[in-house]
């Protein structure tokens, strides 16, 4: 064995690396065949959708979807294509059966917006089921979040069990689970870190997640600079198994990568509603990611020449109907994949009638939350669920009560025009203090046409001098209260037409929506103990 | 299974013109912003400087420890989201398109910060937030924050003395986590902070000598408070004129803020570091050049792990058997008879 010793600097540098790099062509060109071959059984997608909402607001919704025709489980991210590894190794090493994180800024107002695609609390919301036979699932947890705190540089590292859950009603599994998993809710676990703030350098390894990074295709939209400088922006992560087939013997995975953003367009640039890709990116797009099996631009014309009138240009070749819950919704189509671009793709809406009064038909469901009390001692949270619909509504309403503010079981009230609603469940872990926090959840039929406010009581308490963060001048941040409903109606709801997941998903998708109401975060000052409404 | 037999040619390339000698393998960077609050937006500005310096010669993002106390590129007090700017001209956007932050927030602590040092992190830690150096690493760590005669804040809510830094080091000498430090400093008295260190191999500057404040640049009337600090400002434009094939040595960069720009006087301690810094390049802390060993030494890529985990034989059992979707709706919830009456 000889060894040379030789030092290479600047100059020589790069020569080497290039004799280094055809050397490397070679062997694997000459080695290819004695190789095992990659699983080619993959995909991606990737699709924007654009929904002009009312009162000058403009939703961009990015879905990025990579499916994996593999088992869900370590061995598999082993050799990945187009499924990130970094990701897949993380997640087989916890095994973990189906992860949601989002990472958010502002507040998703559900009365004036209706229905985002994805749901997401401000701050960091993370989610996980594991597999059966996960040997202990509080340390793969803390592991789990560790891992991911380092890999989309956000704080997950402080997801403790103080501040996790699990909900048994809430946050069931999205993906293909083998049977009688669901009703084990000790393998789901849930945190919110309602104070997390979100910028680019979130935004920085998300991108790197990507097939085409974001050098090509939809994600070269995706600028820090005018994401930003949105009313509402949402990075989230969703990874389940989903069916093969019909017959749902075998699973694949699925990576679905999603950017929420709202516009405000009179603060965006000019005085009109007019946007652009120009406008909302900051610039236009040079074309597909060559890796994606599809790209496509969605608008969503449902209200032009009702509530509003625009023209599109370029004119879209296609324009979908897509039903859904008895709502239809006309969505303009682009195929990037079909489109022969000359120059950059800039797709613009010019508003062409005249301004009208806003209408603003709100949703069937929606909430808004504040806190009650006065003085040092102790305080309570309310929140109002109100139903527009004609008929009673069924609901779980889930509260996730940090255990510095302990919360009364008994001062739980649900009340309609004066009377008392009977839950149909409740489900209350009472919280310990730096162990656990409170856990409520409860199932309620909520009246029709009414509002409903449900209240519970709390006490402040002290905490250690050490207990304080640096800044407690800005008070405490309590996570966002997560309602579920199955909605008859689809109105407001919004959806990308084709969302690459496979049929069977999709139907439970349409009649089964969860909404997630993070209301005015809540903080209470250390100095002066009251709490101000911060929103 | 099967061998691949690399045998790398070296191509004759550049061993006449190394001038200094120097063996360290890898080079890593340890900056941090120490405040918190929007008006020591500055603070950040001075520690993205350097990112975007040891980043634009060549360190790599896993080998840059970046702890930023606050977050002030998206802070609604700024106008302009999700950049950090060096001067109120913006002619450097030093926060970039492509920051990656390892630290931030609450997590910018003493306790994290010597654990980080001294390599003593909790399990799980993930690689991005561990300083894996070893004997042969060029460390370069760089602090600012508010400080005084022999100690810097953190979050406005705890110190870390001089006397526990220099210990900090000497811990990492002892268990060979460095090879050479520079250890640069922008804060007020910030001399103090070096004063105590008894480790080999660690060249230190500071901005600005004990009793001495250390003074702000300028200030931008768009944000409102000032943007960045002087020190920092000057390095950063000497640092802009480095490439990674430069020949400018630590000494002229030790030279970098004379009193008439700086206002305070920078502090310089050579007497740990037994090279002559003018004969130092600038590139063996803040770039990524280094020596390079080649061997003919065969390499056993093997194709496969036979071992599997008891645990993956288990879930691929279970996979075998028929799945589901299962309802996202508790409705069964509602099918009993006692429910609401309208």
């Amino acid at each position: 064995m000889m060894a040379a010793k030789t030092t290479a600097r600047a100059m020589g540098l790069s020569t080497f690396l290039k004799s280094l790099f055809s050397l490397y062509l070679f062997l694997t060109l000459f080695s290819k065949s004695s190789v095992e071959c990659f699983n080619l059984d993959d995909q991606f997608e990737e699709e924007l959708l654009i929904k002009p909402l009312n009162n000058d607001f403009v939703y961009a919704y990015f879905q990025f979807t990579t499916t994996w025709d593999v088992p869900f489980e370590a061995k598999s991210f082993q050799n990945c294509h187009l499924f990130p590894r970094v990701l897949g190794e993380v997640l087989g090493q916890y095994s973990v059966q189906e992860l949601h994180l989002s990472l958010t800024q502002g507040l998703w107002r559900h009365e004036k917006y209706g229905y985002p695609v994805v749901d997401a609390p401000a701050g960091t919301e993370i989610w996980a089921w594991f597999k059966e036979g996960t040997k202990d699932v509080n340390k793969s947890w803390k592991m789990l979040t560790s891992a991911l705190s380092g890999l989309f540089c956000a704080s997950l590292n402080f997801v403790e069990p103080h501040n996790t859950l699990s909900p048994t009603l809430s946050f069931a599994p999205t993906g293909a689970v083998p049977p009688g998993v669901h009703s084990n809710s000790s393998l789901l676990r849930y945190s919110t870190l309602p104070r997390e703030v979100v910028c680019t350098e979130n935004l920085t390894p998300w991108k790197k997640l990507l097939p085409c990074d974001s050098k090509r295709g939809l994600a070269t939209l995706l600028n820090a600079g005018h994401i930003y400088n949105t009313n509402y922006h949402s990075l989230g992560i969703h990874v389940r198994p989903i069916c093969k087939d019909i017959s749902c013997e075998s699973t694949a995975v699925e990576l679905k990568q999603t950017v929420s953003l709202v516009y405000d367009m009179l603060q965006v640039g000019s005085l009109s509603r007019d946007w652009s890709f120009r406008k909302l990116f900051g610039q236009g797009l040079s074309g597909p990611c060559p890796l994606a099996s599809s790209s496509r631009v969605y608008v969503d014309t449902t209200q032009n020449g009702s509530i509003f009138e625009f023209q599109l240009r370029p004119e879209p070749k296609a324009v979908l109907k897509s039903i859904r819950g008895g709502a239809t919704s006309k969505i303009a189509m682009y195929d990037l994949k079909t489109m022969h671009l000359v120059s950059l793709l800039n797709i613009a809406a010019t508003y062409t009638g005249e301004k009208l009064e806003h209408v603003n038909i709100s949703p069937v469901l929606y909430a808004n939350r504040y806190i009650i009390g006065y003085g040092q001692e102790n305080g309570g949270i309310v929140t109002k669920v109100i139903n527009n619909h004609w008929q009673p509504l069924d609901i779980v309403y889930m509260e996730n009560i940090p255990w510095f503010l302990p919360v009364y079981l008994h001062t739980f009230q649900a009340e309609v025009n004066g009377r008392q609603l009977v839950p149909h469940a409740i489900n209350f872990v009472p919280g310990r203090e730096r162990e656990r926090p409170y856990q409520l959840e409860v199932a309620l039929r909520i009246p029709a046409r009414s509002t409903t406010t449900l209240s519970i009581t709390f006490d402040y308490i002290f905490l250690k001098w050490q207990e304080y963060p640096p800044d407690a001048n800005h008070g405490f941040y309590v996570g966002a209260a997560v309602i579920t409903s199955s909605l008859p109606v689809a109105r407001n709801y919004t959806g990308v037409p084709h969302d690459g997941s496979t049929l069977l998903t999709r139907s439970v998708l349409i009649h089964c929506l969860r909404q997630i109401f993070l209301n005015q975060d809540k903080s209470f000052e250390n100095s002066i103990i009251r709490f101000c409404r911060n929103d | 299974m099967y061998f691949l037999q690399i045998a790398l040619m070296v191509a004759a390339c550049c061993l006449s013109n190394v001038k200094t000698q120097t063996t360290h393998t890898n080079n890593w960077a340890v900056l941090v912003d120490t405040s918190r609050f929007w008006f020591n937006y500055r603070h950040v500005a001075n520690v993205l400087s350097i990112y975007r310096s040891v980043k634009r010669l060549g360190i790599p993002d896993s080998q840059i420890i970046l702890m930023v106390a606050d977050d002030m590129a998206c802070n609604p007090r700024n106008p302009r989201p999700a950049t950090v700017f060096n001067n109120a001209n913006q002619h450097i956007n030093v926060y970039g398109d492509d920051v990656e932050v390892d630290y931030r927030g609450y997590e910018v602590t003493v306790e994290n910060f010597v654990r980080l040092l001294t390599g003593r992190l909790p399990p799980g830690t993930p690689r991005s937030k561990q300083l894996l150096t070893d004997e042969g690493s060029n460390v370069l760590v760089y602090l600012t924050g508010h400080g005084g005669d022999g100690f810097l804040k953190f979050q406005d809510s705890e110190e870390i003395t001089s006397q526990e830094l220099a210990d900090a080091l000497e811990q990492m000498w002892e268990k060979r986590r460095y090879h050479e430090i520079f250890f640069m400093i922008d804060t007020c008295q910030a001399a103090s902070m070096y004063e105590k260190f008894y480790s080999p191999n660690i060249l230190a500057v500071a901005s600005s000598l004990v009793g001495e404040d250390s003074l702000s640049h300028h200030v931008d009337p768009a944000i409102g408070v000032y943007i960045i600090d002087r020190y920092t400002y000057f390095a950063l434009d000497f640092l802009e004129k480095v490439e990674p094939d430069s020949k400018q040595s630590m000494g002229e960069f030790l030279k970098v803020c004379p009193k008439q720009v700086c206002i305070s006087t920078v502090g310089v301690r050579k007497d740990l570091f037994p090279r002559d810094p003018y004969k130092t390049p600038i590139t063996d802390f803040f770039g990524a050049l280094r020596p390079m060993e080649f061997t003919w030494a065969g390499l056993n890529l093997t194709e496969k792990n036979a071992k599997e985990s008891a645990l993956d034989r288990r879930i691929e059992k279970t996979t075998k058997s028929k799945m589901q979707y299962v309802q996202q709706f508790p409705t069964e919830l509602f099918d009993d008879a006692k429910s609401f009456k309208l």
